[in-house]
Parts: C-alpha cells; sequence; structure tokens
C-alpha cells in the first residue's frame, strides 16, 4: 500500500553503520548471516480460513515468568504467552532498540491486539492462542540458534497447527 | 537486515526501530500494516520477495536520532549504557 505523500526516505543501514561503529572500537568483523536462497511454499489456503501464529523478538515476558535480561548476549531462551493475557502482565526487557514506544502499546511490536481482531472481523480464520518471544541480544551463537531454539518455535507453532506465521523482529 | 536474512516473505515498513507494526495507539494504522503484511502471504511470487511499505513516519530520522534515542531512554529509565569491550 502507497501513501499518498509519503516521504522518499532511504532506510537506516544498520548492518553498516553497526560495523563501523564497532570496528572502530577494535572488535573483529561481525559474521552476519546472509542466505541466497529462501525456503518457499505457495500459500494457498484463503486468508479468512488460516491459522496465524505470532513470534516476536522484543524480549516481552509475563510477570510470573523468568524476565529476559535487557542487555543479553547469546540468549536463546523462548517465552510462551497466551494471546488473551491481560497487558499489565507484559513485561519488556531489550534496551538494544527504544522501547518506550512498545511500552505505551506492546501491539507496536506484539500485535496481540490487532491480530485477535482481525481473528473476530473474519479476516484471518483464526489467531493462534499461544505466542513465543524471545529476546536474544547481541548473538554469536547462530548454529546452537537454529539448532536449538528453531526447533522449539516449530514445534509450538505447529503443535497448534497453524498456517503461517508472523515474524516481528524489533 | 531482511534482505540478508531473506525469510520467504518480507514485509518492511521505514519506521525507526522498535515501531515495526505502526505508532502506539494507532489501532487504525496497525491494523492496516496487518492486514498488508497478511495479504503478501498469497500475492509475494517469488522466495524472499520483500515489499516495502512506505508508510510515513512523520518526520525524518537517521543513525543518529538511533542512538540518542537509546540514549534518551536508558538516561528516563536511570539505566546504564552497557559497555562493551573488544577481548584483548
Amino acid at each position: 500500500m502507497r501513501i499518498q505523500g509519503a516521504r522518499n526516505m532511504e532506510p537506516i543501514n544498520y548492518v553498516t553503520c553497526l560495523n563501523e561503529m564497532y570496528q572502530s572500537q577494535g572488535f573483529p568483523p561481525y559474521q552476519w548471516s546472509k542466505f541466497e536462497t529462501s525456503p518457499w511454499i505457495p500459500f494457498k489456503k484463503p486468508l479468512n480460513q488460516a491459522c496465524i501464529g505470532l513470534i516476536s523478538s522484543a524480549g516481552i515476558f509475563l510477570d510470573d515468568q523468568e524476565p529476559f535480561d535487557s542487555w543479553a548476549v547469546n540468549d536463546l531462551s523462548v517465552r510462551l504467552i497466551k494471546t488473551d493475557t491481560p497487558h499489565a502482565k507484559f513485561r519488556l526487557h531489550h534496551n538494544y532498540f527504544d522501547h518506550r514506544d512498545a511500552l505505551k502499546d506492546f501491539n507496536c511490536v506484539f500485535p496481540v491486539d490487532r491480530l485477535s481482531e482481525l481473528e473476530r472481523e473474519g479476516f484471518i480464520g483464526s489467531f493462534a492462542p499461544k505466542a513465543a518471544t524471545l529476546g536474544m541480544g547481541r548473538l554469536y551463537k547462530r548454529t546452537a540458534l537454529q539448532a536449538e531454539t528453531v526447533p522449539k518455535l516449530v514445534e509450538i507453532m505447529k503443535e497448534q497447527s497453524v498456517d503461517a506465521v508472523l515474524l516481528v523482529a524489533a | 537486515m531482511m534482505k540478508r536474512v531473506k525469510a520467504p516473505r518480507n514485509v518492511f515498513v521505514n519506521f525507526p526501530l522498535g515501531r515495526p507494526c505502526g505508532k502506539p495507539n494507532n489501532t487504525q494504522m496497525q491494523t492496516e500494516i496487518l492486514k498488508d503484511a497478511l495479504n503478501f502471504l498469497k500475492s509475494a511470487q517469488e522466495p524472499g520477495e520483500l515489499i516495502d511499505l512506505s508508510y510515513d513516519w512523520g518526520s525524518d530520522f537517521d543513525w543518529n536520532d538511533y542512538m540518542n534515542d537509546i540514549k534518551e531512554m536508558l538516561e528516563e529509565e536511570g539505566s546504564e549504557k552497557q559497555e562493551w569491550k573488544p577481548e584483548k
């Protein structure tokens, strides 16, 4: 969707900026993930019959769960959050992005209310009742992320028979 | 970043980091962004395709704003900035 009058601004190139900042401080170059291909399954189901799952990496957890570390390094853990949980129980620990707007309205990074509304409206068939959240932070263990964390996420989503997953990176 | 990771379908909104689903308490904008993203499940034609939704944040922002916003946030919350040092 194109908004009339939208400013034509180049996105911030975080990879280049982070490389320059850390290498000027004497850090070795970070090994950014780069993939040349993507897995692909055509999405054939009508949206209004599809179950949509949600995964967010904004460091959200519940007040009775183990908190994420705001300055996490290599945190591969996952929290499960029932999507109808009152927002008063949500917490957010993540200092690598400006989280002030997310604290005003968790839907900025964890759009549970909006997806519930789209379910009620019939735009999607259903919204999976359990979302998965991550904190991660600075990550130097991609192999472990792929070998340990990703299978957990896949299992959480498969158990709920989701047809597609919305990944919200913060 | 999205171009590098190349998920099967990628939806980009050029907003300052931390608001990928829209502005806080702007239900209409958040709903539109999510509908656009979900519609892309069906309209994407090839693996790794990226769509830029071109919603307007309302003002320009750059890398220095990102760094300043974090600094301001930490000051407001009374948190210490974490300093990282290269391993010797």
